[in-house]
């Protein structure tokens, strides 16, 4: 058993303080790296948590919560912060839940609706490209939303305000971010019945953790602009 | 207050007792240092402070209360091991605030005395690192931290720097002296090494064979030791320990060794020399107190010529060790490492008498003392 204790017991190269902070996608797999097992566990307890399917959006808040925490490299207790989460972001998440659920729906109704007319007239490919360009950003824009929201507390309407900005400011990292979830279940489809765990493993929580690390720059940028920053009220 | 009290201490296994009735007085806020040989007795000691095993006998006071039966973790103190005793599946953070969640301290109040902790011994950046990526100096710190926190009246450490490497063993003597000051309670700290003892203490406890042989400052440790034992035990090259045979000269002393002839200070109470003239008694000189040249701030009435062979040299860069024998005896001198000399010279150094010591060879104790 002493090969055991040695694995867990032996020294580390060390941290260097100051050696350079790796960026872009060297620190997301850096983070992963380091996190790989925090994320099944996470994954576990957003499956289990969202069983009764009213609770997906506020464990998907939770979730969102607990991967901001460690692109921040900020301490998590996994079970605590992620119940504390649920119960704080309960209320908004299921609003932001319903209403970006029906409106998504919408959109890709109108998107095959007009995609479908298109066909037989062309005239339909102008609100054709109308639906595309206002679901993506809806997509995004709720996307956004959740990222802020986990980030700082903000009222709601200023929460929108500034999630639609970081939508317009810096919509490709979420993009690539959001390319990378659907990665991930166009991976498990490919490889099935090899990729039977991903979902139960990872999917859920890494595809999130992506999403979290290619929004923080935009959510932190619009949260930190002087008005946001002071906690300055703007009236709607 | 965290003044502690060993009373008549000791510990046995069966029928081997391994530490005998130890007295031992530690002031509040103290720096006091266990010093021995491996098998000395001094981390049972500590581990008895500790609660880690039971008394065997005596008494053990933390400020007035006897706390032979508290259990350890009621007794107010933090131990950091040799090993770090780290819990490899937690991070940093969750290892440093493990002990304030098992009392069920708020929530804030934990986070704030892990960041400050960390702050302090300036790892900030590993709180969310688990202990297999740390080095072992990071561990270290780590280990102090969760002590720490904790922010306890008495800090036991068992051999903290023994894994470390020398230069490290180094920064870190330094940031644990620097911790005291700053934390302003009372440490207790075991190591068998002397550098470290004689670094960091306020007082020094030296250990051998489960009982205490002198308690005292690192200095006075250094210039009365009070018995051969200790002699030997603190310095680096060790003292030289020549038998010597005392003889009155005049008004005073004279100790001589194989035909050399050295002069005993004035200094020197002469009463307690008086019943040892004629007699062999161990003269111990210290290395550096052989001189290459007779040094100009020393009385040359305290001074002697001394002729050696030379055996080995060992340059040091800021000193040279000459392994010396005389009158078949193997001794070691501190000399300039402009000192030229090669193995089998025969030379002839100056010896300082004002320092050296006398101890009764049956006995080991020291005369003068």
């Amino acid at each position: 058993m002493q090969w055991l204790e040695a694995m867990w017991t032996k020294e580390g190269k060390g941290i260097d303080k100051d050696a350079p902070k790796r960026t872009g996608l060297a620190l997301f797999f850096q983070i992963f790296a380091r996190e790989w097992w925090e994320l099944v566990k996470l994954n576990l307890l957003f499956i289990l948590v969202s069983l009764p399917l009213v609770t997906v959006p506020a464990a998907t808040f939770a979730t969102a919560s607990i991967c901001r925490a460690m692109v921040e490299d900020r301490n998590v207790y996994l079970l605590r912060d992620f119940l504390e989460a649920m119960h704080q972001y309960a209320l908004r998440a299921t609003a932001w839940g319903m209403v970006t659920g029906s409106v998504l729906a919408l959109g890709l109704y109108a998107i095959a609706t007009y995609g479908t007319a298109a066909h037989e007239s062309l005239i339909y490919a102008a609100p054709l490209t109308v639906s595309l360009v206002a679901t993506v950003f809806v997509g995004l824009w709720a996307t956004y939303f959740l990222a802020v929201s986990v980030t700082a507390q903000r009222p709601l309407l200023q929460a929108l305000k500034l999630s639609a900005l970081a939508t317009l400011w810096r919509p490709l990292p979420l993009l690539g971010a959001l390319a990378f979830v659907a990665s991930l279940w166009l991976a498990h489809i490919l490889f099935y019945p090899v990729s039977v765990f991903m979902p139960a493993t990872l999917n859920f929580s890494l595809g999130l953790f992506a999403v979290m690390f290619g929004a923080q720059r935009a959510a932190t940028l619009v949260l930190s602009r002087p008005a946001e920053a002071s906690g300055e009220k703007e009236p709607f | 207050m965290a003044s502690i009290s060993l009373k008549k201490l000791n510990k046995t296994f069966g029928a081997l007792t391994v530490v005998h009735d130890i007295d031992l007085e530690i002031a509040d806020k103290e720096f006091i240092i266990l010093v021995g040989p491996s098998g000395c007795g001094k981390s049972t000691t500590l581990r008895m402070i500790a609660g880690l095993e039971e008394i065997s006998g005596g008494e053990l006071l933390i400020g007035t209360d006897l706390m032979n039966d508290v259990p350890s973790k009621d007794r107010d103190i933090a131990m950091v091991f040799q090993n770090y005793a780290l819990y490899p599946h937690m991070t940093v953070y969750k290892n440093m605030a493990f002990g304030l969640e098992l009392r069920r301290a708020p929530r804030d109040i934990i986070d704030a005395k892990v960041q400050e902790a960390a702050k302090i011994l300036d790892i900030t950046h590993l709180l969310n690192r688990k202990p297999k990526a740390l080095s072992g100096g990071q561990r270290q710190r780590v280990a102090l931290g969760r002590a720490m926190v904790r922010n306890p009246e008495v800090f036991l450490l068992d051999e903290p720097l023994s894994n470390l490497d020398a230069k490290l063993r180094g920064t870190m003597r330094a940031e644990i002296t620097k911790l005291h000051k700053r934390l302003d309670a009372t440490f207790i700290y075991v190591t068998h090494d002397q550098v470290e003892a004689m670094t960091m203490a306020d007082r020094i406890v030296v250990m051998k064979d489960g009982h205490i042989q002198q308690v005292d400052t690192p200095q006075n440790l250094y210039d009365r030791p009070v018995n051969m034992f200790v002699a030997g035990f603190i310095g680096a090259p060790q003292m030289n320990l020549l038998p010597a045979t005392i003889r009155r000269s005049g008004h005073g002393f004279t100790a001589q060794f194989d035909g050399r002839v050295l002069p005993l200070p004035h200094t020197f109470d002469v009463a307690r020399i008086a019943p040892y003239d004629g007699r062999e008694v161990m003269l111990g000189i210290r290395p550096e107190n052989f001189h290459e040249l007779a040094p100009g701030d020393i009385d040359p009435q305290n001074t002697a010529p001394f002729a050696a062979v030379v055996e080995l040299a060992e340059p040091m860069g800021s000193e040279i060790h000459l392994n010396l024998l005389a009158g078949g005896r193997q001794m070691v001198a501190r000399v300039s490492p402009r000192f030229k000399s090669k193995i089998g010279d025969a030379v002839t150094l100056t010896a300082d008498m004002t320092n050296a010591q006398l101890f009764d060879p049956e006995t080991e104790r020291s005369i003068l003392y």
